[in-house]
């Protein structure tokens, strides 16, 4: 049957529900890209044949294929454009920089779209508020205080805060910290939010 | 709206403390806080008054409603009525939780108090499941959801409004339309 | 409860499927029994239990109902389209009696979602089928909301075992509101944690490590 490949795309990406990024199924976008040129050319010959010999009975065939041409259509845009969802929300989940692992997941062009997110979430926080910019992926949740506790959960080597002193973050080492430095490491994994 | 979105919201409520430090008029764009003089009742908002309480700055006073009588009252009146009882404050759950575990010392049967307001929040909880549920089931196409807080409606907004996005569209199938879908 | 920042595009639900929802490609994948009412010249091989080069008027075959949708028309008929058991009338008696008894996976999963689909095709029992999806969505309503509003910190595996795909999606509205207010009650709230996304990740690398 057509259009299995297709399906195959969207099963994989339905299966991780949690927005995680499977590496980019090259292979399995040409195997559908070239069904579809398959498809498409039978579909011109048969066009032609019908029109030129007046074969009407090819038309059912004709519309057979072309909804399939459809569908596949439609299940390689749902793929890439869900992919681009789960793209966007690493921005907001890791922070401006990937790990390499999740970069290797992504083709150029969407390395080159998070790129081009990330550029447009960076001008439009430095239009708000001000001279200084307002960073809205921070204090996701309302803020109890300004400064939190934090243990370190692996090394992340030294870090520096607002006075500019800095701090070596060992593994277990806790430390006392503006909250608004810390978020996106807790966020990261590197940090752990100590509650007393 | 994550819960405690609806507490911070909850914490501009105001309450009285009576401090024992002095300090003048502070101007914030919020509204002006103070004068604060020791021993004389002041109204500040609540994550003011916590955070001072936390530094010992302040003595709290419970807000009135916040009594064990007046909320065992307030129990047999949510018990006894099907529809929704008026609260004595949208923020009941909230300033409760905040002031019981900050401030347990300055309230008079705390515990009771908490125990008291667990009660009434279940009894509420378990009307609204069966409005909605009676709302559903009679496809009614609108309700009054009178007397409910924000802390009520936020833990069943999302499922509530999901139900009912779905039913409605249930619904509509009843009218065939047309469309196409590949 | 952490704030999600991936949020799928949502299924259609009702007759409008969502062009990108992952959810709806994967309904309209559900097999439909068909009929040919014409010849397919040179498609003989989709049919996989003939070996002739067309497929002949009259063929009973499954097809998807993306499929179905596309090729059917009321004024050129090229098939024919037949209800699936469970929109029946023997099955529509069954959940008329008692709509709760039913495993709704098993004969879906997508019970609600393929029975609005299947209004597509003008079949006269149409409006018994539309009247018996929406009566058994409300029949099953407060069993749906009192799991996922009772449920807390168990396994909820038992619970959904029985819910058809929308019902689920609702139980895990109704589990996100609950265990969001539980924790806040715990004084768990304003606690940061890791992304889910970045557990879930070093959950799955530990376990390819391990395989």
């Amino acid at each position: 049957m057509f259009c299995e490949k297709a399906v195959e795309l969207v099963r994989e990406l339905h299966r991780m529900s949690d927005g995680q990024l499977p590496a980019f199924n090259e292979d399995g976008i040409r195997q559908v890209l070239e069904e579809m040129k398959a498809l498409y050319e039978q579909n011109q010959s048969d066009v032609n044949e019908a029109k030129t010999e007046g074969k009407s009975e090819l038309i059912p065939s004709i519309k057979f294929r072309h909804c399939c041409l459809l569908r596949n259509q439609r299940c390689i845009t749902a793929y890439l454009y869900d992919r681009l969802l789960r793209i966007r929300a690493l921005r907001w989940e890791y922070g401006s920089v990937l790990p390499t692992t999740i970069r290797f997941h992504m083709c150029a062009e969407e390395v080159e779209w998070f790129n081009q997110y990330k550029k447009s979430l960076a001008s439009y926080m430095r239009s708000l508020g001000g001279e200084e910019g307002l960073d809205i992926t921070q204090d996701m949740k309302p803020p109890k205080s300004l400064y939190i506790e934090v243990r370190c959960l692996k090394d992340h080597g030294e870090f520096e805060i607002d006075d500019g002193t800095v701090i070596l973050l060992k593994k277990n080492s806790q430390h006392f910290l503006p909250r608004w430095k810390c978020e996106q490491l807790i966020r990261q994994g590197v940090l752990e939010h100590v509650i007393s | 709206m994550d819960p405690s979105e609806v507490e911070f919201l909850a914490e501009k409520e105001t309450v009285k403390v009576i401090p024992n430090f002095s300090l003048d008029k502070i101007y914030l764009i919020g509204g002006d806080l103070g004068p604060f003089n020791p021993g004389l009742p002041v109204d500040v908002p609540v994550w003011l008054a916590l955070n001072l309480k936390q530094r010992q700055k302040c003595r709290i006073v419970p807000p009135e409603w916040m009594d064990a009588d007046k909320l065992e009252e307030i129990r047999e009146q949510e018990r006894k009525e099907d529809a929704f009882s008026p609260v004595p404050s949208c923020h009941y759950m909230e300033l409760t939780k905040l002031l019981l575990n900050h401030a347990a010392d300055d309230i008079p049967r705390a515990d009771e108090i908490r125990t008291l307001v667990k009660d009434i929040w279940d009894t509420r909880i378990a009307k609204l499941r069966l409005s909605a549920d009676r709302f559903v089931g009679q496809q009614e196409a609108h309700a009054r959801l009178d007397n409910l807080t924000l802390m009520e409606i936020n833990t069943t907004r999302d499922f509530l409004l999901d139900s009912l996005n779905s039913m409605h569209k249930l619904r509509a199938n009843l009218q065939p339309g047309k469309s196409q879908d590949y | 409860m952490d704030t999600r920042s991936y949020m799928p595009v949502p299924p259609g639900v009702g007759t409008e499927e969502n062009v990108f929802s992952l959810d709806d490609i994967l309904l309209s994948q559900e097999r439909l029994p068909c009929r040919t009412e014409s010849v397919f010249p040179g498609l003989g091989f989709v049919d996989k239990s003939s070996d002739s080069r067309h497929i002949p008027e009259g063929t009973k075959m499954e097809i998807p109902l993306w499929l179905a949708k596309g090729l059917y028309e009321r004024k050129r008929r090229v098939i024919s389209v037949e209800l699936p058991r469970v929109y029946r009338e023997g099955w529509r008696t069954v959940f008329g009696a008692d709509a709760n008894v039913v495993d709704l996976h098993t004969m879906g999963p997508y019970y609600y979602g393929l029975g609005s689909q299947m209004l597509h095709f003008d079949s006269p029992e149409n409006s018994e089928i539309a009247q018996c999806v929406l009566q058994t969505f409300i029949g099953r309503f407060r069993r749906t909301m009192d799991s996922s509003q009772n449920a807390y910190n168990e396994d909820t595996s038992v619970l959904v075992e029985k819910l058809d795909c929308l019902e689920r999606a609702l139980f895990r509205a109704g589990q996100s509101g609950l265990n969001a207010f539980q924790l806040w009650e715990k004084g768990l709230a304003s606690h940061l944690t890791a992304s889910s996304l970045v557990t879930n990740y070093r959950k799955r690398k530990l376990a390819d490590l391990q395989a």
